[in-house]
Order: structure tokens, then C-alpha cells, then sequence
């Protein structure tokens, strides 16, 4: 579904400030793969995620959906494939339009926007229907203004909405990472059931190390830019966080703290 | 008076177009400047060569939406700052409209325009302010439906989260450039229909311009608020209404004409800074006690999750 071949990155080349964001990526999701993706700060997790979304342009290599080489593609093309969520709870909702209205946005992913009403009364009742999973209440509060809900309840209804449409790719990046304990298990459970029940193939990055062997039937761990460990569903599931750390540090041949790799 | 409220009315569109950018895209949009006095050159040469002046007045749109696809290509193609973009358009029509004009002045008296026909029909008293009511009304609904579709919804978001409306498939670029198109051409039909009801087109009258739409919207919407888009276009064609009633006001308790852009100025920023200033907020708060405990009640979560989302991010 989701191929990243022999992708590199460099940012700011040829100064001081050069940075090797993404060296040699190879990546391949099959239909229906949920891959956690960890690392330290400046592993290039996000660089990966913002390559498949097209928001950065990769130096060399190849991105391609569903068989389909999408590298030269602007990021609002490849928007029509690719749901995603960010990090910030701001950034996935349009905060002055009502929940209807966004919802509205999130359902003519990749169709003409014409001059027809964005909210109608059939469409109403399939948006209400559709907020009733949150089990937030959402559905009684339509003609509310996102700017007024919490956090949580915006990174909920940006969940939604990203896989409203349901796009081919859904790219996570930290999206529980702004929200407190409680709302972040609420998040992390919706995904699980959405992902399930539209057998999307995803793309999740985390901080949390128990939250990336809990959810999802596959683990990478990126370091420098390089995916460095793959992890099979089936060796997942016998991991703890300590595991990964250990491995992490006889992968690199250095002693690496918890600090590090929670940042 | 009536003459103060008839033009009000018609400067109305001009604030409804500056709306769209400022508000809507977020836009502060310079072009009108220029494309103002597109408008009215191109009606005014069309016009004194026989063309029916509602053509001549539709051509004005057009010759405005151009000029709006110019500052959008620098903007969003050419990645040029927004102010500047405008700035650039702005200065390079000044020629273009001489050109137009094929001088500096256009006088229309005595020429069949939409202001003379409205004469016939309607007189110059309480009929014909009514007659142009209907005709604000009617550009305003067209904008509150417009902002309500598939397309207008994009393009409100595209000021609102351009990260969010990207990631579900809406050109960024293609949006602010529609909404800069339509909002010079509503501004370039008003220059249009100003140099009808004034007998002339000049190649001044667009001087300064942005601030009559800014100080229409800005005052327009601290007094009746921008809670609904229906209610905040209202309190965009109110806004034009009163700005002029002030400076009609002004004029008749005798300040000197040429204070009048100083004066404007002068009450934009007014408008912005009054909000600002404690004690003014104090009395805001004041008077939105009365709203439904509910919003206020959501008002405060939300500053509250403000708080701990700035905490955390950081």
C-alpha cells in the first residue's frame, strides 16, 4: 500500500547547520498494517511522516501509494489518499467553523468542492450519527464552534475527520502527545477501533514506548535518520519498553537512558 | 443625508470585499486600492462609448477579479509577502488605469449610467436609499450563501487552519486566489457604481480605500458583533453605512475635507486599539454578562485547555 524507497533528506545542506534527517529509508506497509514508529528527538520519525505527506520533499528516493509514484505530488494532491492528525490539538480542525462545518470539510476529501451547501439536513444526520463513536456528546452540539471544545475533544473529532473519508494512508504524529492521561487513553482507543474497523493501513509516531507495543502489529525504531530495529507483530508482543531499550543500546553499541528516548 | 447613506450602501460592497480578505482569509488585501479605480475607469471609458452601463458595471467586476488574480499569483505563486504583493499590484494599476482612462478624469454627466437610470425610476429621496438597501441586501446574501458552500466553506478554513485544510485535499493557493478575485471584483463593481453616483471617475478616488473597508468591517463588527457569518456580514454593510453617516457628520460640523483620510486613520485605529485597553474590556465583559452562562462556561474550558496544551507543547 505505502512504499518509501531509498529515501534520503538533508536539511540546510552545505552549512553548519546541516542536518541528515532521513538516510536510506526503506519502508513498505502492506494493506492494513498499523506501524508505531519510535525514536529519540531527531530520529526523523516526523521527517518520515511529513514525506509520505508530501510536506517535505525528499532529496532522492521514491514515495508511492497504492502502487502509485507519488513524489511529485503537492501535499493538498496527496491529501486526497492521506488522512492525518497532528501533534497539536489546534492543528486538526478549523477553529472558527461549527463541528458540522468541519466534518463537512473532512467528508469532500479528494471530491470537487462545488457550490453546493457543505452542510444539508441529510448530511446532518450522518454527521451526528458518525460523532455518536466519540461517546463524547459531540452529536448534541452540531452548530457549536470548535475553537470552544477542549483539547481532547478537538484531537477526537481531528481522528474523525481524518478518517472520515476513508482515505488510504492515515499518518499519526504524536497525536496523544498534548493531552492529559485520560483523554490520551480515550484518543489511542478510538484509533484502535477505527483502524480496525476500516482495516486502514497506518502510520503512527509516539513518545510512548508502551503505547507503540501496545497498539498496532508493527514497530520500527528510527535513530539518526535510520530505521534501525523492525519488530514483527509476533516479537512485539513479547517486548516490554526495557526490551527496547536494551536493544536500542546494543544496536548502537552505547548506553542510552530513559530520558533520552522519553523526550 | 440621503446622499451619505446612498453611498454608504454602495461602499457596502467594498466592505463585504474587504471582509472576505481580511477577515475570511486573513488576508489584508492592498489591491483594492488599485482595483477600485479599475472599476471605475473601466465603467466610465465603456460607458461614455455607449456600452449599457450594467455591462460596463459587470465588466468593472471582471477587470477587478483580474486584478485580484495578479496580487494572488505574487502571493501564493510567487511567494511574495502578502502587504507587498498588494502594494505591487496596487502601484503597477495606477498606470494601467491611466491608461484606461486615457487621462486622469472621466466626467459621466449627462451619460445613461445604472445611478441615472435609478434617477428616472426612483427619484433621489427615501425610494432610491431603498432601492440601494435591496441592492446591499442582495450582495450580502450572496455572500452568506457562498461562504456556506463546499467551496466557501474551503476557502473560510483556508484563512482559518491552512495546515488543516491542506491535509484534506483544498489547494491553499487556488482558495486565496478565488478570494482575492472575488473580493476585487466586488471592490472594483463599487468603484464602478461610486463614479456613476458621483458623475466622474478620477484616478484618485482609490486612494486610502483599504481603510474605508477596514474601518466599515472593524466598526461594523465591534458593535454587532461576528458570531454567525450572516451577522457578520450585516455588521460589514451597517459598518459602511455608519462610516459614512460619521464623516458626513463630520463634514457638516465643519472639518476641513481634506482632514477626512487623516480621520479615517485616525478611527481605525480607534477601533484597534480601543480593544486592547483594560478598562474597555472591562466594560465588555460587563455588558456579556448577560449571554447564556453555557458559552461563557465553554469560553472558560477552552482558556483553561489553552493553558495546559501551551504548558505541555512546551
Amino acid at each position: 500500500m505505502l512504499n518509501v524507497t531509498d529515501v534520503y533528506k538533508t536539511f540546510f545542506p552545505g552549512t553548519v547547520n546541516e542536518r541528515k534527517a532521513l538516510v536510506n529509508v526503506n519502508l513498505t506497509l502492506a494493506p492494513g498494517d498499523f506501524v508505531t514508529v519510535i525514536g529519540s528527538n531527531g530520529a526523523g520519525k516526523s521527517t518520515v511522516l511529513n514525506t509520505v505527506a508530501g510536506r517535505i520533499s525528499q532529496d532522492e528516493g521514491v514515495v508511492s501509494l497504492d502502487g502509485r509514484d507519488v513524489s511529485k505530488l503537492k501535499e493538498h494532491q496527496r491529501a486526497a489518499q492521506v488522512g492525518r492528525v497532528f501533534q497539536d490539538p489546534m492543528a486538526g480542525t478549523s477553529p472558527n467553523l461549527t463541528i458540522e462545518e468541519n466534518l463537512s470539510l473532512a467528508d469532500k476529501r479528494g471530491q470537487a468542492r462545488g457550490l453546493g451547501f457543505g452542510v444539508t439536513r441529510a448530511k446532518r444526520e450522518r454527521f451526528a450519527e458518525a460523532l455518536t463513536v466519540l461517546e463524547l456528546g459531540l452529536e448534541s452540539r452540531l452548530k457549536t464552534k470548535v475553537g470552544l471544545l477542549s483539547g481532547g475533544q478537538r484531537q477526537a473529532l481531528s481522528l474523525l475527520m481524518a478518517t472520515f473519508s476513508q482515505p488510504k494512508i492515515l499518518l499519526l504524529d504524536e497525536h496523544t502527545a498534548a493531552l492529559d492521561p485520560q483523554r490520551a487513553e480515550l484518543v489511542t482507543r478510538l484509533t484502535r477501533k477505527v483502524v480496525e474497523e476500516q482495516g486502514l493501513t497506518t502510520l503512527m509516531v509516539t513518545h510512548n514506548m508502551a503505547q507503540a507495543l501496545e497498539v498496532g502489529n508493527r514497530l520500527i525504531m528510527m535513530h539518526e535518520g535510520r530505521i534501525i530495529l523492525d519488530v514483527s507483530e509476533e516479537e512485539k508482543s513479547k517486548l516490554a519498553p526495557g526490551d527496547l531499550l536494551a536493544e536500542f543500546a546494543k544496536i548502537k553499541g552505547a548506553a542510552l537512558d530513559d530520558k533520552t528516548m522519553l523526550q | 443625508m440621503i446622499t451619505a447613506l446612498e453611498l454608504g450602501l454602495i461602499y457596502a460592497i467594498v466592505a463585504l470585499g474587504v471582509y472576505l480578505t481580511f477577515r475570511i482569509l486573513n488576508f489584508p488585501d492592498l489591491t483594492v486600492d488599485g482595483s477600485f479605480t479599475s472599476g471605475a475607469a473601466t465603467a466610465a471609458i465603456l460607458i461614455i462609448n455607449g456600452v449599457n452601463p450594467f455591462l460596463a458595471s459587470g465588466a468593472a467586476f471582471v477587470v477587478g477579479t483580474l486584478a485580484g488574480l495578479i496580487t494572488g499569483l505574487l502571493h501564493t505563486k510567487g511567494n511574495i509577502n502578502g502587504l507587498l504583493a498588494g502594494i505591487l499590484t496596487m502601484i503597477g494599476l495606477y498606470s494601467i488605469n491611466l491608461r484606461i482612462m486615457g487621462g486622469a478624469n472621466i466626467p459621466l454627466l449627462g451619460e445613461e449610467t445604472t445611478i441615472s437610470l435609478l434617477r428616472q425610476i426612483a427619484g433621489s429621496g427615501w425610494t432610491s436609499v431603498l432601492v440601494l438597501v435591496a441592492v446591499a441586501l442582495v450582495f450580502k446574501v450572496l455572500i452568506d450563501w457562498f461562504l456556506h458552500t463546499d467551496a466557501g466553506l474551503a476557502l473560510q478554513a483556508t484563512g482559518d487552519n491552512e495546515q488543516m485544510i491542506r491535509s484534506f485535499a483544498v489547494s491553499t493557493d487556488r482558495m486565496k486566489i478565488i478570494g482575492l478575485m472575488l473580493s476585487n471584483g466586488l471592490v472594483g463593481l463599487a468603484g464602478a457604481v461610486v463614479a456613476q453616483h458621483q458623475g466622474f471617475a478620477d484616478i484618485g478616488m482609490g486612494i486610502g480605500l483599504i481603510l474605508v473597508g477596514l474601518a466599515s468591517v472593524i466598526v461594523g463588527q465591534a458593535i454587532f458583533g461576528t458570531r454567525l457569518v450572516i451577522q457578520a456580514t450585516m455588521a460589514v454593510v451597517l459598518g459602511a453605512v455608519i462610516y459614512r453617516l460619521a464623516i458626513q457628520f463630520a463634514l457638516n460640523a465643519g472639518l476641513n475635507p481634506n482632514d477626512m483620510k487623516l480621520m479615517s486613520a485616525l478611527l481605525v485605529i480607534a477601533a484597534l486599539l480601543l480593544p486592547q485597553w483594560n478598562g474597555f474590556r472591562k466594560f465588555a465583559a460587563r455588558r456579556k454578562k448577560g449571554r447564556s452562562a453555557l458559552q461563557a462556561a465553554a469560553e472558560a474550558t477552552l482558556t483553561k485547555d489553552a493553558n495546559l496544551n501551551g504548558k505541555k507543547v512546551s
